[in-house]
């Protein structure tokens, strides 16, 4: 579904945020992006969203090389990839309904689609009742529920979040991250970019980690810090077995 | 994916409202700067009017010593008729000036003069009027030959001073023509740092970039044709205001010479609007290029 080959990014200032990384995920798989700041994690994302190029390598997603993707086709890229910010980016005048229906109204879904896809996806974010909410009214928890539904309501192939519990206390980061997986289980893959130790070592998913733009680590069923008794684990291509370590709830 | 007509529409005045002062004060700009253009433009047709039926009457007219001898007459008839620029010529007797000067000339000055004091004349039509300056230079001077007059300076005299009236139109629009595009683009970057956000969820679930510009683009274009509209009913009132004033019984007046047709001010107003239109867009669309980052 993604795949990185040899791809370098160095930003104008000559800072390298990725140094010939390669990496490949699979079509429905959960993926833990940590690292510290700084180590490229962001423009790991932004590489997928296509808001940057990169200097050398290649990238494909969802079996299309997107590296020299025409720009005016970057749109209909973009429509298969979901996003979600640690910052919402909600829009404060619209409801709860307004802003979801917003990312099908700007693609040119069709009123009745727009009618009947909204509602099911407030429901799968557990907001059916706040339909006519405004964001201010809402608790900065359901606030990223909500702009997860909007990155969603289009069942895009790939699902992005750039530190979605950054601003979130442990028990509703651990709610946003249950959201997250049950996308997951619909078959859509999720890439999470997260400084969140707590929730990574919780999960038991794949772990890609990155240090100053180079993967220095790829472990399946990872957890934040290099694990102490298994250590670090190179990743072998194929599906993460989908174990389930911790409990969980909805 | 076509875009809808009623969402550009809706998100235009949507952008327009929010923005109303800017956009007053950019139609406004719009008004006045094409108001003059369009005056402008009148000015050259109606002095090209003018022009036209000055020249009908072009006649130059030379005028011989009052003392001038019969033979040096008969000379200047000889070579009048031979000359090539001219379509022919007639001769007024002295007798026949000064019954003219009598009906043209107010009474004490007329009183002045007398039959023998007239000078006698030859009235000609040169072939074209543009002739009448080589029959000017040909003659003057000759001897009997007292002076040679053709309305020509002055139709010049005329023509300059239109030129320059227009020069200075032309200018002054220029300037607020510029001014008025870059109000436009001003109102069209205010409304960009408006929707700032509402553009990058766009960008972000991937609308498309001329669904993101098509709002702010109309915005532009609204302004140019709304402010060229009232321009262009300025213009209109202007003509209209013109030719009531030049009564089409006085004929005299260079104001009934420089009357245009319906389709001559027709052609004005759909330059001016044109115009516009291009004002509008042009500050849009670098506005866009510039602010909207898609």
């Amino acid at each position: 579904m993604i795949r990185f080959s040899s791809v370098t990014k160095t930003y104008k200032n000559s800072t390298v945020a990725l140094r010939d990384v390669s990496l490949d995920i699979e079509k429905g798989e959960f993926v833990f992006l940590v690292g510290p700041s700084g180590s490229g994690k962001t423009t790991f994302i932004r590489l997928l969203l296509r808001e940057e190029l990169p200097d050398r390598g290649k990238i494909w997603e969802a079996g299309r090389e997107i590296v020299h993707l025409p720009s005016w086709r970057v749109p209909y890229l973009r429509r298969n990839i979901g996003c979600v910010f640690q910052d919402f980016r909600l829009l404060p005048n619209k409801t709860v309904f307004q802003n979801v229906a917003f990312a099908l109204e700007v693609i040119g879904r069709p009123k009745h689609v727009v009618n009947a896809q909204v509602p099911q996806v407030l429901e799968l974010v557990g907001l059916s009742k706040k339909h006519d909410n405004l964001p201010s009214e809402l608790s900065g928890g359901e606030q990223q529920r909500v702009a997860i539904a909007r990155a969603f309501v289009n069942r895009p192939l790939i699902l992005l979040a750039d530190e979605p519990t950054g601003n979130l206390d442990p028990a509703t980061s651990q709610g946003i991250m249950q959201l997250l997986d049950r996308i997951n289980r619909t078959g859509t893959t999720v890439v999470v970019a997260t400084h969140d130790a707590a929730l990574v070592d919780w999960m038991r998913r794949r772990v890609v980690e990155l240090d100053q733009g180079v993967i220095v680590r790829d472990q399946s069923r990872g957890v934040y810090g290099i694990d102490p008794v298994t250590g670090p684990i190179p990743r072998t291509t194929g599906p993460v077995p989908r174990t389930r370590v911790a409990a969980r709830g909805r | 994916m076509p875009i809808k007509a009623d969402y550009v529409a809706r998100e235009t005045a949507t952008n327009l409202w929010r923005n109303r002062l800017m956009t007053i004060a950019a139609v406004l700009t719009v008004t006045v700067s094409l108001a003059l253009v369009g005056a402008a433009l009148l000015l050259r047709q109606g002095a090209a009017n003018a022009e036209a039926y000055w020249q009908r009457g072009v006649q130059v007219t030379v005028w011989m010593n009052a003392n001038a001898s019969a033979s040096e007459i008969h000379a200047v008839k000889m070579q009048l008729a031979e000359y090539p620029y001219v379509h022919g010529c007639f001769y007024r007797t002295r007798a026949q000036d000064y019954q003219e000067a009598q009906h043209l000339l107010a009474a004490d000055v007329a009183s002045a003069l007398s039959p023998s004091t007239t000078p006698s004349s030859f009235r000609c039509i040169p072939n074209r009027p543009q002739d009448a300056n080589s029959v000017f230079q040909r003659f003057e001077g000759q001897p009997g030959v007292a002076k040679v007059t053709a309305p020509l300076q002055q139709i010049h005299t005329m023509e300059e001073t239109i030129t320059v009236l227009q020069w200075v139109f032309v200018a002054v629009a220029l300037v607020l023509l510029l001014s008025a595009a870059v109000l436009i683009l001003n109102t069209i970057r205010m409304a960009i740092y408006a929707r700032r956000r509402e553009v990058s969820v766009m960008k972000l679930v991937g609308a498309t970039n001329w669904f993101i510009r098509l709002p702010f683009m109309s915005e532009g274009l609204v302004q140019g044709l709304v402010g060229s509209l009232f321009a262009a009913a300025v213009v209109f009132g202007l003509h209209a205001v013109l030719n009531a004033i030049g009564n089409p019984n006085n004929p005299g007046s260079v104001l009934t010479q420089m009357r245009l047709s319906g389709w001559e001010v027709f052609g004005t107003e759909a330059v001016v609007v044109c115009i516009g239109m291009l004002i509008g867009s042009a500050g849009s669309a670098i506005a866009i290029r510039r602010f909207l980052d898609v």
